[in-house]
Parts: structure tokens; sequence; C-alpha cells
């Protein structure tokens, strides 16, 4: 049964104002903070504090306000979360590599919706510059979330060409149009923004694959080289793996990477019934 | 700190509705309606069957300003859940799934479900 509601320990509580040390252009980020070592609520030394406030001395996660001047520093949200990890509170956690769209470490959710920080421009955004860690996931430390589930389902689905003939000597060759099935399907980073962003997913996501996972099942189906398909149809056929997708669409509008989870997903959904 | 106790990300509070989300969520909502018209329709029968003070009686509570709202809501809904039926059995083909076509088909089937409703009212 889906559950609306957000537990007693993720209840969000207002947190502490910083502000940047030069003033040149301003702009209020309010970032989603939790702290796993922290202890009871207003101690930081681990010991449990009541303070009368209803939460019992929980460690609840907080918002923070950080004002950040976006003169200082790069024009995507990733530079702007960078700079306040190196000018202004050191303990802000997050993850980050490439910088430019391709690792898909620094996925969050950015004024209301999931993308990367580092591809999303700050000047795009009106208004504070709300950042959360992705949806309906355990929250390790900040906006660092727990995505073990998500990876798991991932290996579910096999990604990897399976084929039961011995090996060629040579390559196994694709034509031009087989290789272009796999275009949209290839580029995912598996960065986990459309599974976080799909209600279905929210609600099921022990059972139900979640875009992403689906999308890799359909990149390894689509494949000419791939022989595996009918175990991969098979396993698939199922009232929640593939089914609980009802073509809500959240995953493709909020695909960083322009890619189109839900069609893919179709077309499992239209491999199946052909079998 | 336990993975157990790790707090849950926010997530319908958080995340900005946009048409994808709301339209799939009121077809939801105007089935669940329906089913629950399909009851009003199936006492309606009933007083039918039952003889002419019954019908009388459901024929004045369904004409009442109270009735005629209800029954105004449940025909867009009713047109609604049609006009988005299609759009998912188009979906279930194989077509339509690019973001402006989504947001096209979207946007027909809410305009053509107030069209429908509109004309049913006043034909």
């Amino acid at each position: 049964m889906a559950e609306f509601k957000l537990p007693a320990n993720s209840k969000i509580v207002s947190g502490k104002t910083y502000r940047d040390a030069t003033a040149a252009r301003l702009r209020t980020v309010r970032v989603y903070r939790f702290d796993p070592d922290r202890g009871g609520d207003g101690d930081d030394n681990g010991n449990s504090n009541d303070n009368g406030d209803g939460n019992h001395g929980r460690n609840l996660p907080r918002i923070d306000t950080y004002q950040v001047d976006v003169a200082a520093c790069g024009p995507m949200v990733l530079d702007v979360i960078i700079r306040i990890k190196n000018h202004i509170d050191p303990t802000l956690t997050f993850r980050r590599s490439c910088r430019e769209g391709i690792c898909g470490s620094c996925a969050m959710n950015i004024d209301g919706v999931n993308t990367l920080a580092c591809t999303q421009p700050a000047a795009a955004i009106s208004g504070d510059i709300k950042i959360y860690p992705l949806p309906h996931l355990p929250v390790v430390k900040d906006l660092v979330a727990d995505l073990s589930n998500f990876y798991a389902q991932y290996a579910s689905v096999k990604p990897w060409l399976q084929a039961g003939e011995p090996a060629p000597g040579r390559e196994r060759l694709q034509s031009e149009q087989q290789r272009e099935k796999l275009d949209g399907l290839y580029e995912c980073i598996l960065c986990a923004c459309c599974s976080t962003s799909c209600p279905s997913y929210w609600w099921n996501g022990d059972k139900y694959l979640g875009p992403a996972a689906l999308l890799q099942a359909y990149r390894f189906i689509a494949d000419s080289r791939d022989e595996a398909d009918g175990e991969r149809l098979a396993q698939l056929d199922d009232a929640f793996k593939l089914y609980r997708c009802h073509t809500i669409m959240n995953c493709t509008k909020t695909c960083p990477k322009g890619l189109n989870p839900a069609k893919a997903i179709a077309e499992i959904k239209k491999a199946v019934a052909k079998r | 700190m336990s993975a157990a106790s790790r707090p849950l990300s926010p997530h319908l509070q958080i995340y900005r509705p946009q048409l994808t989300s709301v339209l799939s969520i009121l077809h939801r909502g105007s089935g669940i309606i329906l089913a629950l018209g399909a009851l009003l329709v199936a006492a309606w029968l009933a007083a039918v069957a039952a003889g002419p003070a019954a019908y009388l009686a459901a024929h004045g509570l369904l004409n009442s300003w109270a009735g005629k709202t209800l029954l105004f809501l449940w025909t867009l809904c009713t047109f609604y859940h049609l006009c988005n039926g299609v759009r998912h059995l188009v979906w279930d083909a194989g077509y339509g799934f690019g973001l402006p076509a989504a947001y096209a088909s979207g946007k027909i089937a809410l305009g053509a479900a107030v069209a429908l409703t509109v004309l049913a009212w006043l034909l």
C-alpha cells in the first residue's frame, strides 16, 4: 500500500542560515540536510536532547539556507553547491564527478524536478534554488541517497550481451539499421533521475523495476547480437516488475539526457504481448 | 547509523506537479468516481423498478441543485476518463511518446472532455 506521508523520522525541520563572504550577486539556496552522526535535536555531540518541540529529540532532516554569491562561481547548480562546500559550509555532502553530464553522480531534485546539478543552469531557476536528494530513497547523508536497490534492479535485468552459440572467429557485426535501434538507449548513464521521479516507483520501488532498469533491459532486447530475448521477456512478464508502469511519463519528462524510458517500456510491453 | 533508521527523502511533498503526473492521477481519480457513479445508476434503476413513488423520489433528488452538480461532475469524469483512455490506447499501440506529442495529446484529452461535457449538458 502506498504511503503518501513521510515517516516520523523523515519529517523536515528548519535549519540554519549561512551567508557568503562576498555579496556581488547573492542568491538564496535552500538545501536538504541530514547528518547521520548527529545526536538528537539541536545537539552536535550525539546526546539525546529533547527541547520540547514535539520531535522527542529525534535527529531530523532540516533545510539549511545559504546566501551564495553566484557571481563568484560557475553558472551551474553544481558550481553553486561546490561554492557552498568550499567557501561557506564544508560539511555539505553530495556526489559529483565529471561535471559535464556523463557520469550521473550529481543527480538530485532541483527546483522540484530531478536533474543533474552539473547541467542545470542556476539562472534558469526563478526565485530560491531548492535542492533535495533524489525522491523517496533512504538518505545516507545530505544529498547522498542510498541507490543499492536501484543498482540491484539494474543487475537483475542482466545488462550484458548473452549468446548461446560459440563465439565466432571475428566480431559480431551489425547492419546500420540494427545499430540504429540502440540509439536513445545506450546513452543512459543510470543517474536514477527517471526512476525516482516515477510515482509508481515511489509506491512499489521494491517490486517494480522502474524506468531506468527497464530501459536498460530493452537496450539488450533491442540488440541484434543478443540471443536471450525469450528469457529476458519471460523474466519481465510480471504484474509488478513491468506492469506497474502506468505511462505517467514523469520519466521521459525528467531525463537529463533527453531519452525516452516510457517509450522503451511500451516497446517491452508490445514485445511481451507478441511473444 | 543503521541503514534501517535512515530518513526517507521527500517525494510527493516536493516534486513539482506537471501535466504528465497530474493527468495520470486525474485518470485514476475519475475512474474511482465512475465506479461510485455506477452505484448511483444502479440505485436509479432500482428506483425505476420499485415503482412510481420511488422513481419520483429519485428523480427529485437528482434534479435538485446538489444532484445536478453531482451529475455534471460525473459527466466530466466520464468524458475525461474516455478521452484519456483513448490516449492510453494510442500509447499502448506504441505511438505518441515524444514529449511534445504527449503534451499535445494531454491538452487535447482535457479540452475534448470539457467540450463533450458542455455539449452533453446543452443538448
